[in-house]
């Protein structure tokens, strides 16, 4: 079990940038795009095999090409301020089923990501994933963090649309859990001595169960990066995708009886506090082919 | 997980010997337990190690099937007279890769092992009237080369493998040529045995590994397993038809299907 690093590239005190697949996969697209705006450049990756199950396997007239795992992989990108570190994790690894890690493995895999940063010298993680909130779906997303020390709160109130996650209504002062390795990640940097802070896209409750993506949380997240970053990115790229989705969302919400819309378009106007019979009788309108498993993750109300 | 997986009970005397695998955990047709068991039995093998099971199983309870209570067991034989090591087992819940390689371990470090040939039945809409084929899969061209002539036919298919394709892969890595066997078995008698897919699987090892078995049994096996059908087919015009489909080459839709597979799994009984 372990890292393969193709390179040591030269790094001074880089920030990590860490992703996996969640709830409206926010997180994992936010840390795709930044990635990939930024042009970094693979340098490693944990491997795969203690982790997972192989997802495909190629054979043609009779000879296995070849077995393919979920991907671990590890970038890098030196900007003119910052050296960053990205890591891009395909699958959550679980014991028992589920879609979000859990278990001993779940813990292996956050601490090797965490090895892999602490060996350039790393002080601080960034993960991403899903708020799970009482907002209407047309609102703009804020974004939620969560940090592993008071001191960076002056430092998160700078930024855009961002607020801490106590600062949200109806969450008993800001208690909760960040599921899946997303949240592991937090915990485990903390205990390591490495900053870590999780900015969570927002998501309307009613939609934490779809297949579906939510780009719209996803593109608050990386503006946020962007500040954090001091660069300017273009996210119009963003614009197709979003579309898509917005129309697939309308589509449903079109289906909402009067009243029920009534009730739901107060999300507009007055900040909810209480998540109330809106977040199951909408869910019942998301078509069977949009409803994902069972299994639950990013930060949820209390 | 204990750190040394395996408790050995005795070491034979194997000269890089072939390496024969089976899995007996949703095995299509029995085909992996029917033919390791034949072997076991004919060429007097004899139980030499074991993976312990522990971390690769759970152990919240007692699986059960067909009334009996099931053992995870993953066993390795011998035969040192026909050279052969033979590892029989379930498939593990957890710890694949782990699981897969100590399986390669005590294969190739404890007893030098030449070559794999793992064991699996593939589901095929054909009747039982049919001739079987075995499909393969080869993790290496010298030994698919190697191989012509034995009526093998070559299986081309991407999307999520089985134990046996991640083990021949684990193989490859460590430079050791393998071969996966597919006989087909009628989706019909996919719960049950297969008699012919068994015989012709043996047939392939007995000729390849010059093992010698009299392989007639099986004949009556199937002569019998073919007369209980035919009375049926008798009988039950639904599933004399749906059998004609088949072997006029026609396909059955999902319905026809399963009420043929209810049909013959009621008239073979649970042990059948």
């Amino acid at each position: 079990m372990g890292i393969k690093l193709y390179q040591r590239p030269k790094l001074e005190k880089p920030i990590m940038f860490v992703g996996w697949p969640g709830i409206g996969n926010i997180g994992i697209i936010a840390m795709n795009t930044l990635k990939g705006i930024l042009k970094a450049e693979e340098f490693g990756e944990i491997e795969s095999w203690d982790f997972f199950y192989p997802r495909k396997v190629s054979i043609r007239d009779g000879l296995l090409e070849d077995l393919d795992f979920p991907s671990n992989k590890f970038y890098y990108q030196r900007l003119e301020k910052k050296d960053l570190i990205f890591f891009i994790g395909e699958e959550q690894p679980t014991e028992g089923g589920g879609m979000y890690a859990r278990g001993e493995k779940a813990y292996q895999m956050a601490n090797l990501v965490l090895d892999a940063g602490l060996k350039f010298g790393c002080q601080r993680v960034y993960t991403s994933g899903a708020c799970v909130s009482l907002i209407h779906h047309q609102m703009k997303p804020r974004v939620c963090a969560v940090i592993s020390s008071e001191e960076l709160i002056k430092e998160l109130k700078k930024y855009q649309n961002t607020i801490l996650i106590s600062e949200i209504g109806g969450r008993g002062g800001g208690e909760g859990t960040i599921t899946g390795l997303n949240g592991l990640l937090l915990a485990v940097a903390k205990k390591r001595g490495v900053e870590s802070i999780c900015l969570m896209g927002e998501i309307p409750d009613w939609l934490s169960g779809a297949s579906f993506p939510y780009p719209r949380a996803a593109r608050s997240v990386l503006e946020v990066f962007a500040e954090i970053l001091g660069i300017g990115i273009d996210l119009s790229f963003l614009d197709k995708t979003e579309g898509q989705i917005e129309k697939i969302i309308e589509s449903i919400y079109a289906k909402f009886p009067p009243e029920m819309k009534e009730e739901y378009d107060q999300r507009k106007f007055v900040a909810q506090t209480k998540p109330g019979t809106i977040t199951i009788q909408a869910q019942i309108y998301i078509d069977e082919r949009f409803k994902k498993g069972g299994d639950e993750g990013g930060e949820r109300p209390v | 997980m204990e750190k040394d997986p395996f408790e050995i009970y005795q070491m034979p005397q194997l000269q890089s010997p072939s390496l024969i695998v089976g899995w007996q955990t949703q095995d299509i047709g029995k085909l992996g337990p029917k033919v390791i068991d034949f072997l076991n039995e004919k060429l007097g093998a004899k139980e030499i190690a074991e993976i312990k099971p522990l971390g690769f199983f759970p152990f919240g309870g007692v699986r059960f099937k067909d009334d009996l209570v099931q053992v995870p067991e993953s066993k390795f034989w011998a035969c040192e007279k026909d050279n052969l090591l033979i590892f029989r087992s379930d498939e593990p819940v957890f710890e694949h890769y782990q699981f897969l390689n100590s399986v390669l371990d005590f294969a190739e470090h404890h007893c030098h092992v030449k070559e794999l040939y793992t064991l699996s039945g593939v589901v095929s809409f054909i009747a039982h009237t049919s001739l079987r084929r075995i499909l393969t899969v080869f993790n290496q061209p010298e030994l698919k080369k190697s191989l012509q002539g034995y009526g093998l036919e070559n299986m081309t298919w991407e999307g999520p493998p089985a134990i046996s394709s991640y083990l021949l892969w684990l193989a490859k890595r460590r430079g050791i040529p393998g071969v996966s066997l597919w006989p087909e078995i009628p989706f019909y008698l996919a719960t049950r045995e297969d008699p012919h897919a068994t015989k012709l699987t043996l047939s392939f090892l007995n000729r390849r590994l010059n093992l010698g078995l009299d392989l007639g049994e099986f004949d009556l096996e199937i002569r019998d397993l073919n007369e209980k059908i035919a009375e049926r087919r008798k009988e039950d015009a639904e599933i004399n038809k749906y059998i004609n489909m088949l072997e006029s080459g026609l396909k059955l839709d999902e319905e026809e299907q399963l009420k043929l597979a209810e049909k013959v799994y009621e008239l073979l009984g649970i042990r059948g």
